[in-house]
């Protein structure tokens, strides 16, 4: 039977590496896809990902135990994705279309063909779509990636936000009506 | 997929979040069954719910990397575990001179230290109650003044007896 997160993060405490590294291989892909999210960009994730991981693993010792260990985690990414965002704020952003060009192409097995036409439009809806999404407020951001992109359940979302759940619904229902808007033209 | 220009559906106001919540499935109970009856007559409500089902999703960007992908992170942040590991947080660093045992053992050379100053190195350097040689003269020079006249005034003294005893004599 597979240890709890519990049981690992007592193991990893105590200074058992195995353990730590059985929780990156059990979060890693919920973690590089909340980055992704953020920043809808491979590396950026990877290395936003990666840098929750460090950072759980430097602080595991302030980890008391009060939540799980996932929306302990999930909180210290959402945050590291926060602050990238603010900094993505503040510096320039050249390199933009050809960071959406390169996640329009299919990352893995090849799919339909697509023609010409309807890559220069799936092109220009991800631009509107991330557009819309770095106009909303940062908490209206979060909650809408972390219900919509992730499925976490409101409570879930809650304790990751460390805010009631009728703050996560206030903030949801303003992000989809945000974006209800902005993307009025394709509904 | 193609950009329509279709008037976007408007809801009734009280029931908007609801629909946002029972669009993602969490909105359970009498609320859910509330809101279902209402969208049976209720055409904007019903056309705002369609229209989150349809826009929504095409919002997520996916990336499913490859296992070589996943293989690479793996190691990658193994290496970097490593390299925390070996470092450790700079507070560690300081932390560790704070130690009770490193602390006592810090004092205690530092009083040794102290007390060997002050019984060996006495008369090396010039202190407030050790004057210099100069100041001392300049100190004790009034002092060897004031002997003469205390001489002076032992002749005197003598004179006094001689005085006296002169005119016990003639007596």
């Amino acid at each position: 039977m597979n240890p709890r997160d519990e049981e690992l993060v007592a193991s990893a405490k105590n200074g058992d590496r195995g353990a730590f590294e059985e929780l990156v291989e059990r979060h890693k892909h919920k973690a590089y896809h909340i980055a992704f999210g953020f920043a809808r960009d491979r590396e950026e994730a990877k290395d936003l990902s990666q840098e929750a991981f460090l950072k759980a693993f430097t602080n595991l010792k302030n980890f008391d135990g009060r939540s799980s260990f996932y929306t302990w985690f999930y909180r210290i990414v959402v945050n590291l994705c926060l602050d990238y965002k603010r900094r993505q704020k503040r510096a320039p952003a050249d390199e933009f279309d050809e960071t959406v060009e390169r996640q329009v192409e299919p990352s893995h097995e090849p799919r339909m063909p697509i023609s010409p036409d309807q890559h220069v439009f799936a092109g220009q809806f991800s631009r509107k779509v991330d557009v819309a999404l770095e106009a909303l407020p940062a908490k209206q951001r979060t909650a809408f990636i972390l219900k919509n992109h992730q499925g976490l359940s409101i409570k879930e979302i809650a304790e990751t936000m460390q805010t009631a759940e009728g703050t996560v619904k206030v903030h949801l229902h303003r992000a989809v009506t945000s974006l209800r808007q902005r993307l009025a033209e394709f509904a | 997929m193609a950009v329509q220009n279709n008037p976007l559906s408007t809801p009734c106001k009280t029931f908007e979040e609801d629909l946002v919540l029972f669009h993602y499935g969490d909105l359970r109970g009498e609320e859910r069954e509330a809101l279902q009856s209402h969208m049976n007559g209720c055409a904007g409500c019903a056309g705002f719910l369609k229209e989150l089902g349809k826009l929504l999703p095409l919002t997520i960007k996916t990336d499913e990397p490859g296992q070589t992908f996943w293989n690479d992170y793996s190691r990658e942040l193994r290496h970097k575990l490593d390299a925390a590991a070996e470092k450790g947080p700079w507070w560690e660093s300081v932390a560790i001179i704070f130690q009770p045992r490193l602390l006592s053992a810090a004092a205690g050379a530092t009083v040794v230290v102290i007390a060997l100053a002050l019984t060996l190195g006495r008369g090396l350097w010039p202190t407030k109650d050790a004057p210099h040689d100069d100041a001392a003269m300049m100190e004790a020079l009034p002092v060897a003044e004031n002997l003469e006249f205390f001489r002076a005034m032992d002749v005197l003294d003598d004179l006094d007896l001689l005085e006296s005893m002169g005119s016990q004599g003639a007596a």
